[in-house]
């Protein structure tokens, strides 16, 4: 192939600079993960291992885990909400109910991610939209804390991955061959039924592929933990950067990092080889 | 293999209509259709006899009409409490699902017990031979064998009326004249009311007990395949069903106990005056005539009805030769005759004198 299409080489040069330019940052993460802290210098010192003695204290450990439960949170949450939007958008019989849905879906794609995490804290806060109408409602008397905790992370990260999901889910259930919901009808499958065993399981491995992404997109979610969490939900990015940044401690930030990219790669590959198996089971594809 | 007997059901449309918008779907049609009858409709793509089949399964609403299944009105009930079943063109087989699962699966949704499914389903497999299939997944099954899993899987839940919407178009040539045969002997077995959607006119003819002849929403004819083949009932009939010769509009003129075509530009051709033919003397009329009732004259014959023309194409089809002639006042003029000789004893180009057997012909008239 390459040797009948020599200009391949040329298509493949972009690739390769980003390949050279990533695994070049890496190895520098790598690098610094194994070096002494100077205090009171961006300077580091000699070879070290002491980096990764420091990680096994419970409290990083906690942060992992609670990074870990708020993306399976969020991954989860994105699909129950997703999937009737997705639903909707492939199946809706009039033109403009479909593309309603897919720019309301889409939009939020190109507000920034910041904007939207802003516009969240205006929604939680304690004299923030939802609070202001429960009061007024008088459904609550003291405001509802909502900011500063994981539910208000995960409503904003859920938000922000939704998009995704649903574009995701979409493309699943516009694969679904109709006739075979008929065929499930015809003998005689209810709707419900149609959908429990025909189009949900037809769906699976788009709602796999979809569980998948949102949640390693949000392992390494920064600006909503941090602007939402407010310090109080800390997630891993947020560890970094409060090593790397506020401590300085640049060395041990490179080795919060690397954990965090092993731990994200480690959960990826369990979850691909337990999504494989039970594609496999259902036999799909 | 006797199967608990299946109680066929008798169908009847009440003019029965479907409108897309402003275009016409399907067009007051109404139609009979006996118990254990295997009825045909048959038309060109577009021509509304798989909309008519997706509002007898119930996937469609007719915009007017009603359909009624033993006495029953079903217009209005879902798809799934209709008990009609259905083979898809595209199967629809369950991708999810191993042979036995789909085949079960009807028998699942109506809660039937557990051995029984399998003692059903196991019968469904003997009478399909799909032996050793059960746990196959459906995209390791070769097209044949798809085919079988859809037609087990439609009439395991023994249906009062069985779909067939044009289900061997997706087949290569000898594996569908294998399937006919299989269609024929599985409605024999079961004796299903079974409607079957078809553009084939072949399939059509050779499976059916009687054919609807349909297009533009509309019922052509609705006849058994001989008489659908002797005596269409309009040109669009005559020349959808198998091959035919249409002839120039001509006048019909009695002449004592014969009739005659007067074509402009070609002469008269002479045939017995047939009484059911009810053409008055002088009425414009349209011939159509098969090519097997047309034969190459032979040397130095004397008989009426011969025309003379030049060669212009041959199409050798192995038992048979169709070979095109282009008659001066008619137009082109296919004949059929057995083997290839003509091949060699009229060459392409080469005048030839062909006799036509205008008594074997279907007169309509001329609008």
């Amino acid at each position: 192939m390459i040797q009948r299409r020599p200009f391949f080489i040329t298509f493949l040069a972009p690739a390769v600079v980003t390949a050279v330019i990533l695994a070049a940052a890496l190895f520098e993460v790598l690098q610094y993960s194994v070096r002494e802290f100077v205090p009171g210098s961006l300077n580091v010192g000699g070879f070290t291992l002491d980096n990764f003695t420091r990680i096994n204290r419970p409290i990083y450990w906690w942060v992992l885990l609670d990074t870990f439960y708020i993306s399976l949170l969020t991954a989860v949450f994105s699909l129950l909400l997703s999937y009737p939007v997705a639903f909707a958008l492939v199946r809706a019989k009039r033109d403009w109910v479909r593309s309603l849905l897919v720019s309301l879906s889409i939009t939020p794609l190109f507000t920034g991610e910041i904007v939207r995490t802003f516009s969240w804290m205006l929604m939680l806060g304690s004299d923030g939209f939802i609070n202001s109408m429960l009061r007024k409602l008088s459904l609550i008397d003291m405001p509802l804390q909502i900011m500063y905790t994981r539910l208000g992370v995960v409503v904003a990260l859920v938000q922000f991955s939704m998009p995704v999901m649903i574009i995701l889910l979409a493309t699943a259930i516009s694969h679904v061959d109709r006739d075979c919901e008929k065929a499930a009808a015809n003998l005689g499958a209810s709707p419900g039924a149609v959908f429990w065993r025909i189009t949900l399981p037809l769906t699976l491995p788009g709602i796999l592929s979809g569980i998948v992404v949102v949640f390693a997109w949000t392992m390494s979610a920064f600006s909503t933990p941090q602007l939402i969490g407010g310090g109080k939900v800390l997630m891993i990015s947020n560890l970094v950067y409060l090593q790397g940044f506020s401590v300085l401690n640049l060395p041990f930030a490179a080795t919060l990092s690397l954990i965090a990219l092993i731990a994200a790669l480690g959960s990826l590959v369990l979850m691909k080889s337990l999504t494989g198996r039970l594609e496999k089971r259902l036999a799909i594809g | 293999m006797t199967q608990t007997p299946i109680v066929p059901a008798a169908v009847e449309l009440v003019r029965v209509r479907k409108d897309f918008g402003s275009a016409v779907g399907v067009a007051d049609v109404s139609l009979k259709i006996e118990r254990g009858e295997f009825l045909t409709l048959l038309g060109p793509s577009g021509c509304g006899k798989s909309t008519l089949l997706g509002m007898i399964a119930g996937f469609l609403t007719p915009t007017a009409g009603k359909i009624v299944v033993d006495g029953d009105d079903i217009t209005g009930v879902e798809p799934y409490r209709r008990d009609i079943g259905m083979v898809f063109q595209s199967y629809a087989l369950f991708p999810h699902m191993n042979v036995f699962d789909n085949i079960a699966f009807g028998l699942r949704m109506r809660k039937m017990a557990k051995a029984e499914i399998v003692a059903e389903v196991r019968r469904a497999i003997e009478m399909m031979k799909l032996d050793g299939f059960e746990e196959r997944r459906v995209s390791q099954l070769s097209g044949g064998q798809q085919q079988r899993v859809a037609l087990a899987r439609a009439v395991v839940i023994r249906p009062k009326v069985l779909l067939l919407d044009e289900p061997l178009s997706a087949l290569d040539k000898n594996l569908r004249a294998q399937m006919q045969v299989e269609l024929s002997d599985l409605h024999r077995k079961t004796g299903l009311t079974t409607i079957f959607v078809t553009h084939d006119q072949g399939e059509a003819l050779s499976l059916s007990d009687r054919i609807v002849v349909m297009n533009r929403g509309e019922v052509q004819q609705v006849a058994t395949p001989i008489e659908l083949y002797r005596t269409p009932a309009n040109g669009f009939v005559a020349s959808f069903i198998g091959e035919i010769n249409a002839l120039p509009v001509a006048r019909y003129e009695i002449d004592g106990t014969d009739a005659a075509l007067a074509l402009p530009g070609a002469g008269r051709l002479v045939a017995p005056a047939r009484p059911d033919r009810g053409f008055a003397h002088g009425a414009q009329v349209r011939a159509f005539l098969r090519p097997e009732h047309v034969r190459p004259a032979l040397p130095d014959e004397t008989v009426a009805n011969v025309v003379r023309g030049v060669v212009t194409t041959h199409i050798y089809q192995g038992s048979h030769t169709i070979t095109r002639v282009e008659v001066e006042g008619i137009g082109l003029i296919e004949t059929r005759v057995t083997g290839a000789e003509i091949v060699g004893a009229y060459p392409i180009g080469a005048p030839i004198a062909l006799v036509l057997d205008i008594g074997q012909a279907v007169l309509l008239a001329a609008p």
